[in-house]
């Protein structure tokens, strides 16, 4: 027990000292992961958009009710057999249903007003190349059974475009403020050591190990990075609540990040800020720890 | 117990601090390092604590050939030497008891091992009524015999003494000599440089005496010149 209270108490009295220094690493952790979680988050949003939207499919070949299984085997042959396409699947009313359903599971009012029998049948085609999509329409085009083809690349296209740039810019802000936090941590790191280079100097000298030695200092960097981090999620949780929960009712149609989905990114965030305590810290302490 | 067979330190700036020296210690001795300052004294502690490595030759302490010995085992050789200063290095924050405490809980020593032995050789070096006093309460003297209990307390097999009473008044030196022969007689052997000449002229111990780095006398129940 001894030996934990006597890190446990080199640790604290590390955070203390530098006070004001611990907070400037706090704080910049906090703001890089707190954009580390909105990108993981905007990217989940958009995928759940597209997911809705086109249901991961470039093509959609909708199909006159009822369904002719006949005619289903022949569209999906000439498809398969033309070079371009890459797969087609058949998805029945049911299966369209069910889909719905899974999607707009938060939104229990949209389920329950929507008649299954209003979605259709389609055939869901996936391209090699989606500029290849004239092809796959001028085979279709005017066979029977066929109701609609969907072109959804180009929407894919532009929503990819239009959140790619948002998603790449915040990740570039937060990986410029991981670098700054840790460089921050590193700092804290360093004044602690230079603040007890006595208190090394006779821990070497008496023949604690290295570990022994770097430890507290380790955990310094640690306290300060997992303090930002919980920080970052509160505050995620908090957006989540305030600016996606009203739009449940508000929008529909549009599938929102649940509660789940900040969960999921919790481990994301947790990890990143302890790499980059860890590397930090140990940065921190360099060559100031050679034997 | 120490060995040093033609060992020889250079520094990178070119000085050489030690040359050609051979020594043998034996288990149990008490050694004087003697010589004029710059003589090599504190390179030769230095050495036997690994935080320098010999240019050339050999180096045997407490049975470890200290080339041999990688970064992650020197802390435990350090654990097998005590090591006393000029400057006592102890830590102002804390008190006499959590100065001599530190040193065996930072090599992870259970607690009720720390409680029995800081006590216990608190009371060996005379200071069993100073337990709560901050070095800034104590003496030079009082200093230096925490300094010693922190040494001594996980009983090493060699205490190395670098200029111990460089620092006191020629009766306190005396005291501090006395506790050095003190923990002596238990069996540590003891190596300690000094150019303080009274002390080694009174003690008539074994004297080495280094001049620009080589060995110029060795000589038992010797002299300081």
């Amino acid at each position: 027990m001894a030996r934990f209270e006597s890190l446990f108490r080199e640790t604290t009295s590390g955070l203390r000292r530098n006070g004001l220094v611990a907070f400037a690493a706090i704080s910049t952790t906090f703001v890089a992961l707190l954009l580390f979680g909105l990108a993981l988050l905007v990217s989940r949003q958009v995928s759940l958009m597209i997911e809705a939207t086109t249901g991961n499919v470039e093509v959609a070949v909708y199909l006159t009710d009822p369904v002719n299984p006949d005619t289903v085997e022949t569209l999906t042959t000439k498809l398969t057999d033309l070079p371009v396409v890459a797969n087609v699947e058949y998805e029945t009313k049911e299966e369209a249903c069910a889909r719905f359903k899974e999607l707009f599971a938060n939104q229990k009012a949209l389920v329950d007003n929507v008649d299954c029998d209003a979605l259709p049948a389609s055939l869901r085609v996936k391209l090699d190349d989606p500029e290849n999509y004239e092809q796959v329409a001028a085979v279709l085009d005017g066979q029977p059974g066929v109701n609609r083809i969907v072109d959804q690349s180009r929407f894919l296209d532009r929503l990819f475009a239009i959140t790619g740039v948002f998603r790449v810019g915040v990740l570039m802000v937060s990986i410029v403020m991981l670098v700054s936090s840790a460089v921050l941590i590193a700092n804290t790191v360093r004044m602690g050591l230079f603040a007890r280079r006595k208190e090394i100097g006779i821990m070497k000298l008496v023949g604690a190990t290295n570990w022994r030695i770097r430890f507290p200092f380790i955990i310094e960097g640690l306290v300060e990075s997992l303090i930002g981090a919980a920080a970052a999620i509160l505050f995620l949780f908090g957006m989540k609540v305030y600016f996606i929960n009203p739009l449940y009712g508000e929008i529909e149609f549009v599938p929102w990040v649940t509660n789940g989905d900040v969960i999921v990114i919790i481990p994301w965030l947790v990890a990143a800020g302890a790499i980059v305590a860890v590397l930090a810290s140990l940065v921190g302490m360099r060559r100031f720890l050679d034997v | 117990m120490i060995t040093l067979q033609h060992v020889t330190k250079t520094f990178k700036n070119g000085t050489t601090a030690l040359d050609d020296v051979s020594v043998e210690i034996d288990k149990g001795e008490f050694v004087f390092i003697v010589g004029a300052s710059g003589s090599g004294k504190s390179t030769f502690i230095r050495l036997l604590l690994k935080e320098e490595e010999a240019t050339k030759g050999d180096i045997y302490v407490a049975g470890k050939h200290l080339a041999k010995l990688t970064t992650w085992k020197v802390p435990h050789l350090r654990r097998n030497i005590g090591t006393v200063f000029q400057d006592f290095k102890l830590l102002q924050d804390k008190n006499v008891f959590e100065n001599v405490s530190f040193a065996l809980e930072v090599i992870g020593k259970p607690k009720h091992v720390i409680d029995q032995r800081v006590p216990e050789i608190l009371e060996y070096v005379g200071l069993s009524d100073k337990l709560n006093n901050f070095p800034d309460e104590l003496s030079g003297g009082e200093q230096q015999r925490v300094s010693i209990a922190r040494a001594c307390v996980n009983r090493p097999l060699v205490l190395l003494a670098d200029e111990p009473t460089g620092n006191l008044d020629p009766s306190t030196s005396v005291d501090i000599m006395r506790l050095l022969d003190k923990v002596n007689r238990i069996g540590t052997t003891v190596v300690m440089a000094t150019h303080d000449q009274a002390i080694v002229d009174a003690m008539r111990r074994r004297v080495i005496e280094l001049d620009r780095g080589a060995v110029v006398r060795d000589q038992a129940r010797g002299v300081y010149s």
